[in-house]
């Protein structure tokens, strides 16, 4: 990294984009990891335009900044298909990236839980490294598409789900285990007549306690403990945490936005691109309106080698396939015209 | 079958008898162990690396044609699905495809492997329901003859299969058979703590590869050793790039799915991809040829009592172990439904705890996503991969 900094020079930075199931996070951080712009808005179902809207919200707060992004990480569920749009250096799992985020910021900490659009995961932390984690299987109750959900059938912003918990003195009672069970509950619970506070407290409580009976079971849960993701914005779910844990529970302001600062901070180390081809980084810093005027497209073509008929994923930009996955066996790899 | 038999009743009278004059004491030798043979294709369902080992098992030991089965693909895993019910635990359901595939190809007979579990019912409920869709077929189900005892576990598979097997020469093909599952394992367990590190790509695979290949044209124990001979030799000879202290991974869990590549969507090589050193203590020798329960117990006596079930002893004695030697992490998997496994969890995270020991616990089921399962995999290794570094900093 370059240390030769004159007073006008511009800055290094790198930029991290964290594409989930519900949201779709940007930061970017200057050479010393401070979080200099960030953005974050719904995904949509579109990753791909979701990824531009972020590149552009992010290249409005930095106009006057004069930085030049050296780098970029991707991660979340969409990592590899924005990870090869943007160029990515980095693309690393979510869980990875939030462990490296949160324990950057904080280094006390002993306990990650992280609840988010379709996944919750609990990350526990020894002396700033991670030593063991886990996350949700099979079943995504409890999680943020399911207050969402909830939040749409009582007719409440689901940002306004936290104040309006808060206000309850008398959570009701809601079945925790099973997304459809709870929903049955809850239309009998609102059908019987219960106050509408005390049935939004309920669900947060039911979302805590859900996440502690199956993600966090068998983890020992310990102090310091921080909350994020998405629904860590919800202050009826921390307060439930707070009750059940019986301890107090940190949440970052920019906790929503850790994932992408994990992956940031991943691109940090590992450096400037060298080689950034025909991409956006094809002259050595990102170029936020190259993002925007690429066509990105996606492609699912199956493979006929064998029987098994993988689903074979290309991503292209423009005419060119920059990546594709999803094939088995080498028979189906199809290559990179770039 | 019928003109046998008419032959047969023909030489009893001595009517049409051929006639043996002339012919020699090894021809004659010859020709009734030719008669031995019986010309039906028998399947066996698709399990991990063991076709070498079934293959022998039919050929040798019954003496009937093997009908070997290509990889299994999607469809498979769809005919699966739609012939079983849905709360069965997932070997069933990968085993039903695997048995309409085979009876599709021309299969006469099919084995069914008895288990101390719900395993052991398999072969009874596959049995009806396959007959229900209308197909016509004998099952060798091992849990009918197995609570006989060996007598009684060979007389019925004489009287379902091959009547003329020839006893002695059946044992003695039996021990080879089992003496190729452990050598299979051995190789297997070879290979797992060597492919993470190889600097030509493939090099290792290749040895594995060939080794089945070979495995599958053997006849007896002594080719089955040469076969184990010339993989060994090429295994040692592929150069390894290992550090000095590799990260290791212990595999524990249930009998099919810990080991069944189909199943667990290529654990063992995801794992060894990322440059880790893979174990796993469970497989078939361990669990069946040199299995001394009571024994296995008595090193894990401070967290059981009791035999829970098919696999739980060994998993947890495994996973003791493996803590004790100072492995990075253990991964336990299992399919969904799988209630002696089940079981363990609660004794594992006991044993994480005490042996500071991360364990990343995997349930699979038909719908289990290669992406997902990566990422918890990737999200693994870079965990231990950072805990490695930090401790040797």
């Amino acid at each position: 990294m370059s240390t030769a900094n004159t007073a006008n020079a511009v800055k290094e930075a790198y930029l991290g984009i964290d594409i989930g199931s519900i949201s779709t996070k940007g930061v970017v951080i200057d050479e010393d990891a401070n979080i200099i712009a960030r953005s974050y808005l719904w995904t949509e179902g579109d990753p791909a335009g979701a990824s531009k809207r972020v590149a552009a919200e992010l290249a409005r707060q930095l106009e006057d900044e004069g930085v030049r992004i050296v780098g970029a990480g991707t991660t979340g569920s969409a990592r590899r298909l924005v990870g090869a749009m943007i160029g990515a250096t980095v693309i690393k799992n979510e869980i990875t990236a939030h462990a490296v985020g949160t324990t950057y910021l904080h280094p006390e900490v002993r306990t990650i839980l992280e609840i988010g659009g379709q996944d919750s995961k609990i990350i526990c932390v020894e002396g700033g490294i991670a030593t063991d984690y886990a996350m949700n299987t099979l079943c995504a109750a409890g999680t943020g598409s399911f207050l969402s959900s909830q939040a749409a059938r009582l007719g409440v912003e689901v940002e306004e789900f936290g104040k309006i918990a808060l206000t309850s003195e008398k959570p009701a009672n809601i079945a925790a285990r099973c997304t459809v069970f709870a929903e049955s509950d809850l239309v009998h619970k609102i059908q019987v007549g219960y106050a509408r506070e005390d049935i939004i407290a309920g669900l947060c409580r039911a979302v805590a306690s859900n996440y502690l009976n199956n993600v966090g079971k068998g983890k020992r849960i310990e102090a310091p403990i921080v909350f994020q993701g998405g629904v860590s914005k919800n202050e009826g779910v921390v307060k439930s945490f707070e009750d059940l844990l019986g301890q107090k529970v940190m949440v970052d302001p920019d906790g929503h936005l850790m994932g992408a600062f994990g992956s940031a901070l991943l691109a940090l180390k590992a450096g400037p691109v060298q080689d950034g081809g025909t991409g956006p980084f094809a002259r050595g810093s990102f170029d936020f309106n190259a993002v925007q005027d690429f066509q990105f497209k996606t492609r699912e073509v199956e493979c006929q080698k064998c029987p098994n008929n993988c689903e074979v994923i290309c991503v292209y930009r423009d005419k060119d396939i920059i990546d594709s996955w999803g094939n088995r066996c080498e028979r189906g790899a199809i290559p990179c015209t770039r | 079958m019928l003109k046998k038999f008419r032959i047969k009743a023909g030489s009893a009278d001595g009517a049409d008898a051929p006639s043996f004059k002339g012919t020699s004491a090894k021809d004659l030798r010859k020709r009734f162990r030719k008669d031995r043979h019986k010309d039906k294709k028998v399947a066996v369902f698709r399990y991990a690396y063991y076709a070498p080992a079934f293959k022998f098992f039919v050929e040798q030991v019954l003496d009937c044609d093997y009908l070997a089965l290509p990889p299994a693909t999607k469809r498979t895993m769809e005919l699966g699905i739609q012939s079983s019910t849905d709360d069965v635990c997932t070997p069933f359901k990968h085993m039903m495809g695997d048995w309409i595939e085979a009876l599709e190809r021309g299969a006469n007979v099919l084995v069914q492997v008895g288990g101390p579990c719900r395993l052991g019912f398999y072969g009874e409920m596959q049995e009806e329901i396959l007959r229900d869709m209308g197909y016509d077929f004998t099952m060798l189900n091992f849990s009918h003859g197995i609570e006989q005892g060996y007598v009684g576990w060979a007389k019925e598979v004489m009287k379902m299969v091959n009547p003329d097997i020839n006893v002695p020469h059946g044992v003695k093909q039996l021990l080879a058979c089992g003496h190729m599952m452990t050598k299979l394992d051995q190789a297997r367990d070879l290979y797992m703590t060597c492919a993470g590190f190889e600097t030509k790509p493939g090099a290792c695979k290749r040895a594995w590869e060939g080794l089945l290949d070979a495995l599958e044209g053997c006849t007896s124990a002594k080719e089955v050793d040469a076969a184990y001979s010339a993989f060994a030799a090429q295994m040692r000879a592929v150069p390894l790039d290992k550090p000095a202290r590799p990260i290791r991974i212990g595999i524990i869990g249930e009998m099919y799915t810990a080991i069944d590549m189909e199943s667990n969507l290529d654990l063992d090589e995801k794992l060894m991809g990322m440059g880790v050193e893979v174990h796993r203590m469970l497989n078939f020798t361990n669990r069946y040829t040199h299995y001394n329960e009571p024994n296995l117990r008595r090193g894990i006596s401070e967290y059981v009592t009791y035999d829970m079930g098919p696999t739980t002893t060994l998993t947890l004695a495994a996973a003791k172990e493996y803590a004790e030697r100072g492995f990075d992490g253990l991964i336990h998997a299992k399919c969904t439904g799988c209630t002696p496994e089940i079981d363990a969890m609660p004794v594992l995270r006991s044993l994480s705890k005490d042996f500071k020991i991360p364990i990343l616990y995997l349930t699979y089921d038909t719908e289990t996503s290669d992406t997902g399962l990566m990422t918890r995999l990737e999200a693994f290794y870079d965990m231990l991969a950072m805990k490695k570094e930090a401790q040797l900093r």
